[in-house]
């Protein structure tokens, strides 16, 4: 246990630690954006009575949350490039994947959240001669976002952990910048541990304004 | 148009079973370590004893808030140089999703415990029970039957992580396909399929996951997540 640790050499070219933080906030706000405005869609769809809206939005739901992120990554990388004719860069491949699967798990959470208002407000809504789309703009989701926004900012950390992800298909972000860094100067120790305590460091405090979030509209309701 | 063609993918499908093999080795294995150390840990964070408690602590959240694939990176490539021993992409993935997943354990272990009523502890103390038999004989039983459905879900998640052994080499399912896709030219076919026994194997799971906590909830018992 007498190794020499020595952060320097990690240091020694900020540049590279940089690129790798930048390239992961652009994939986290990609997919923070697009995941959740289609976890909208998808929920909204899984809450229609229309069969048509129904089925797909559902079986949409089931395949990305049962399959792993990585397969989906990967068959966007791999696969989807045979199927249309233009070509698929690191990002766009490890952002659909993450982004679609983002989706699925964050309708459920806008579907539970609809759902829990109670119906009352929806008559009350109609009666007032509001349009379906009117009440679930003006009065609905305002209330349900309440609720919901514990498990979104949830969905939200998963997501800038899955960022991680997008290495696998060779994107500059954090984790691809570590590992290059500890290839040129054979600092494997210094390196993985500098990229685990960024992410630490970024993600506590946001976990612990999570936990206050829910101790406070817990105490609210 | 492109042709399909499945032909290759089934001349490799002994390859992509034993992939599945091994898929199902890591996460039985990190299940059976990680079960146990996350009722350790939540035990110790439910502690009166801060020195006890504040380390479970910080050790459920780094693991918590932590990419699953930093941590592997970091047991895989740095830990053999720090503690000078040779390290098999299985053994750091075992070790990797154990700890990992203990960490979720521990918080479902302390949801289902906190979420037992205090007269339950009371009435054991009352008739004469120590602490460590109330929790065993009394509490512990009730607390497992609530967290079954939150325990299945990490459970399945657990099985859906274990894909990022495929990065540091181990033959999981993922890590075949690859091969087979390379192989065979076909990453169309190969990595379809893939997706597809994995959405059939976890998507069963799933679904017996729901059952389990139907006829829970019909049986009258709360759940916790």
């Amino acid at each position: 246990m007498n190794y020499k640790w020595d952060f320097a050499t990690v240091f020694a070219n900020p540049e590279a630690l940089l690129a790798g933080l930048a390239g992961t906030l652009r994939i986290f706000v990609i997919c923070l954006v697009i995941g959740l405005s289609l976890g909208l869609i998808v929920g909204l769809g899984r809450y229609a009575k229309s069969r048509w809206l129904y089925v797909p939005a559902s079986i949409f739901v089931e395949f990305f949350r049962n399959t792993p992120v990585l397969v989906q990554i990967l068959w966007f990388y791999f696969a989807l490039p045979i199927l249309v004719p233009f070509e698929v860069s690191p990002l766009m491949a490890a952002s659909l994947g993450i982004s679609l699967n983002s989706a699925a798990f964050s309708a459920e959470i806008f579907r539970g959240g609809i759902q829990s208002i109670d119906r009352g407000q929806w008559e009350g809504a109609r009666a007032l001669g509001m349009s379906y789309p009117q009440a679930m703009r003006r009065i609905i989701l305002p209330q349900a976002m309440r609720r919901m926004l514990p498990p979104l900012t949830n969905r939200g950390i998963e997501i800038f952990k899955m960022s991680t992800l997008a290495s696998a298909v060779a994107y500059v972000e954090l984790l691809q910048q570590g590992k290059l860094i500890a290839s040129l100067n054979y600092n494997p120790i210094e390196a993985y541990t500098v990229v685990a305590l960024i992410f630490f460091c970024v993600l506590f405090p946001l976990v612990q304004a999570t936990y206050a979030l829910e101790r406070k509209l817990r105490r609210a309701d | 148009m492109y042709q399909w063609d499945f032909t290759p993918v089934l001349a490799n499908a002994p390859l992509l079973a034993q992939g599945l093999v091994n898929t199902l080795k890591v996460t039985g294995t990190a299940l059976a370590f990680g079960v146990p150390l996350g009722l350790a840990l939540a035990l110790l964070r439910l502690s009166p004893r801060r020195w006890l408690a504040w380390p479970a602590g910080f050790f459920i959240e780094f693991f918590r808030t932590t990419p699953p694939l930093v941590q592997l990176f970091w047991f895989f490539f740095a830990l053999p140089i720090l503690i000078r021993v040779e390290m098999t992409p299985f053994a750091a993935a075992t070790l990797t999703f154990s700890l990992q997943s203990a960490a979720f354990f521990a918080e479902v272990f302390r949801g289902g415990i906190q979420s037992i009523d205090k007269g339950q502890w009371e009435a054991g103390r009352a008739i004469g029970m120590t602490q460590q038999q109330a929790l065993r004989r009394i509490v512990l039983p009730q607390a497992v039957k609530r967290m079954i459905p939150a325990f299945m879900e990490r459970a399945i998640e657990l099985m859906k992580t274990t894909t990022l052994v495929a990065t540091v080499s181990y033959a999981d399912l993922l890590y075949q396909a690859n091969e087979v896709a390379q192989k065979t030219f076909r990453p169309l076919e190969v990595f379809t399929t893939t997706a597809l026994i994995y959405f059939f194997f976890i998507f069963g799971c799933s679904l017996l996951a729901h059952r389990v906590e139907r006829r829970l909830a019909a049986s009258g018992e709360g759940t916790v997540h």
